[in-house]
């Protein structure tokens, strides 16, 4: 069956076009509670695009090679979580152990993620949308990307706005929320450059 | 510290097998029921494209019948095409073609129903997509698949013009137009172009059949 | 930790500690399937289902499982009770499985049903657990609905697929697309909150 969308337009979309926080509202909880200042949400989003291109690849070889053969697609939310779960840990494993430096930058934010939603997300996505092994690739990498995109944007405009006067119910996830609505507005600007075959 | 390590391990294990368990059990009561929903919703689609009166509520085994009775499957050149015959199974009352092609966020399935002179459109549906609930996902909508319904189809085989266009709401003019969907413009373009495509390539095959 | 009352749980899960406008959890799906309030509705109801028995089974193991992993066997309880509710969708209402699509299965991420599980039902008993999981579902859910209502109505015209609104008004399809979603959620927590500051602002003076 052709799909038709090459990788590359998939992970151009994933960025641009159909931006996974901004369009598919996938990983809100972290994004809300992190783009606070540009540091944290850069850290935060480098881990992303880590796990989220990672993931994908583990889980589409796991879904394809061992639930579809055995009849077991219906854990494949299990499955995922798990493969999800455990390689966070394994990562901040690996970087405890080989680089304390990144440790520092980084760990933290490492727990944060198994239960991004993102990451549970992309995967679920991408089975749905019967992406092959190249595109699944592509669509995890290109999500991560334009997650931080949108997490380092939000959190440069949330530190100017940290001398301004907002009403008191709407500071925090009020005026976040709509400011991510303008952002959102402004990136569907960007669907005119993509031309699906 | 190593019995609280033993016991979590055999702890995790027994629950997930409790739960897997479970899980199977739901799964395996369902799983029938799941499957004949797949395939009485396709059937269901076929009649409805072809045009053959299903009644209101009807019950899946009647479905079934009314399919067994009135619709054939035959594969040309690896297309499967349906072909609707009369009330006594003499003669071909139309013919219907699997669409499919990229949607705008995946791939879309649907069945065009057309008349045994190849000349108009019974009718389309849509049955398996990924577009956004209550925008690209309107293609499934009534008011907008009602539109194809009677439609003539261009004898433009050989040339490079579309069988059909999706135009905003409200501009469709020519008897090859229709209206698009507001705020879907990558579905309805993605939508549009996956119907000019299985027309152009199925009309040739169900020539050979008549 | 002091015992609640029923009505107290019900209470801080329906609007003081309300998950949505107050801890600010749940709100990818908040987001995601509130263009329509049918879809929204079958959202919650799921919610509802994993988080109430999500909280009693967690609560029913409280005391025999070790607390290292407890993590993982609170994702293991939350996956399949949703990987449950995903066959009974595909089974029972397929047509709006479809619609919802990979946001059934992203309910196991769901920060409300994990903060839930971690914070009452870990230390409670089984039936202020179950009142606990409701309400905090049933909290989400009304937040979503009115999301949706405003939604739906303002961007298709529509409540629960009924025309409500006469075709000749023009539709705010901006609404029922993603931005529309983060306005309308993050007025929703600005109204929220001013009225439920007030209330805090009266304590304070009478008290």
């Amino acid at each position: 069956m052709e799909v038709g969308l090459s990788a590359f337009v998939i992970f151009f979309a994933a960025i641009f076009t159909n931006n996974i926080l901004l369009t598919n509202f996938l990983g809100m909880c972290s994004f809300l509670a992190i783009s606070r200042e540009v540091n944290s949400s850069l850290g935060l989003g480098l881990a992303v695009i880590f796990v989220m291109t990672w993931t994908s690849a583990l889980n589409y070889l796991v879904y394809y090679y061992l639930l579809v053969p055995s009849n077991l697609t219906q854990f494949r939310y299990i499955a995922f979580i798990i493969v999800i779960a455990a390689f966070v840990q394994l990562v901040e494993m690996i970087i405890e152990r080989y680089s304390p430096v990144l440790y520092v930058v980084l760990g933290v934010f490492l727990p944060l993620i198994t239960v991004n939603c993102a990451i549970l997300g992309v995967c679920l996505f991408m089975i749905i949308r019967d992406y092959n092994f190249l595109s699944s690739i592509a669509y995890g990498a290109g999500g991560g990307i334009g997650w931080t995109l949108a997490i380092v944007a939000m959190g440069g405009i949330r530190q100017k706005l940290a001398n301004a006067k907002i009403p008191k119910p709407l500071e925090g996830p009020g005026i976040t929320l709509i400011i991510a609505g303008l952002m959102a507005l402004a990136f569907m600007g960007f669907s005119g450059m993509i031309q699906i075959q | 510290m190593k019995k609280i390590r033993r016991f979590s391990i055999y702890y995790m294990f027994l629950l997930t097998l409790i739960f897997t368990v479970v899980v199977t059990a739901v799964y395996e009561i369902h799983v029938d029921r799941i499957e004949v929903n797949e395939k009485i919703k396709l059937q269901k689609i076929i009649l409805q494209v072809l045009d053959v009166p299903v009644p209101e509520g009807a019950e899946d085994r009647e479905v079934l019948d009314i399919f067994n009775k009135r619709v054939k499957s035959k594969d040309v050149e690896g297309n499967t095409i349906y072909i609707a015959t009369s009330e006594n199974g003499e003669s071909v009352e139309g013919y219907a073609i699997g669409l499919q092609g990229p949607g705008f966020w995946g791939p879309v399935y649907g069945m065009m129903g057309i008349s045994p002179q190849l000349d108009r459109v019974l009718g389309i549906a849509f049955y398996k997509h990924s577009e956004t609930p209550g925008l690209g996902g309107r293609i499934t909508e009534f008011w907008f698949i009602d539109q194809f319904k009677g439609k003539k189809i261009g004898d433009i085989q050989g040339e490079q013009k579309p069988f059909f266009r999706l135009k905003s709401p409200g501009t469709a003019k020519a008897s090859n137009e229709v209206d698009a969907i507001t705020g879907a413009t990558g579905t309805s373009r993605a939508v549009e172009r996956l119907i000019n495509k299985d027309l152009r390539r199925s009309l040739p095959l169900l020539a050979q059949l008549r | 930790m002091a015992k609640l009352t029923s009505q107290a749980i019900i209470i801080k899960g329906l609007w003081t500690d309300n998950p949505v406008f107050r801890q600010i959890l749940g709100i990818c799906s908040a987001l995601a399937v509130t263009n329509l309030m049918v879809n929204t509705l079958i959202m919650g109801l799921s919610l509802i289902f994993v988080t109430a028995l999500s909280n009693v089974t967690v609560s029913i193991l409280r005391n025999i499982t070790p607390t290292r992993i407890r993590m993982m066997v609170q994702t293991l309880i939350i996956a399949s009770y949703v990987i449950i509710v995903d066959i009974l969708l595909k089974a029972y209402l397929p047509d709006i499985s479809e619609a919802l699509g990979a946001y059934v299965g992203l309910i196991i991420t769901n920060c409300i049903i994990m903060g839930r599980c971690e914070a009452f039902a870990r230390q409670n008993s089984v039936w202020p657990s179950f009142v606990d999981g409701i309400a905090s579902g049933v909290g989400y859910a009304l937040v979503l609905l009115a999301v949706a209502f405003f939604r739906e109505t303002a961007g298709f015209g529509s409540v629960f697929g009924l025309p409500v609104i006469p075709s000749e008004w023009t539709r705010w399809t901006i609404m029922v697309m993603p931005p529309g979603a983060f306005f309308m959620l993050g007025v929703i927590i600005w109204v929220v909150r001013s009225i439920g500051d007030k209330e805090l602002k009266k304590d304070e003076t009478t008290s």
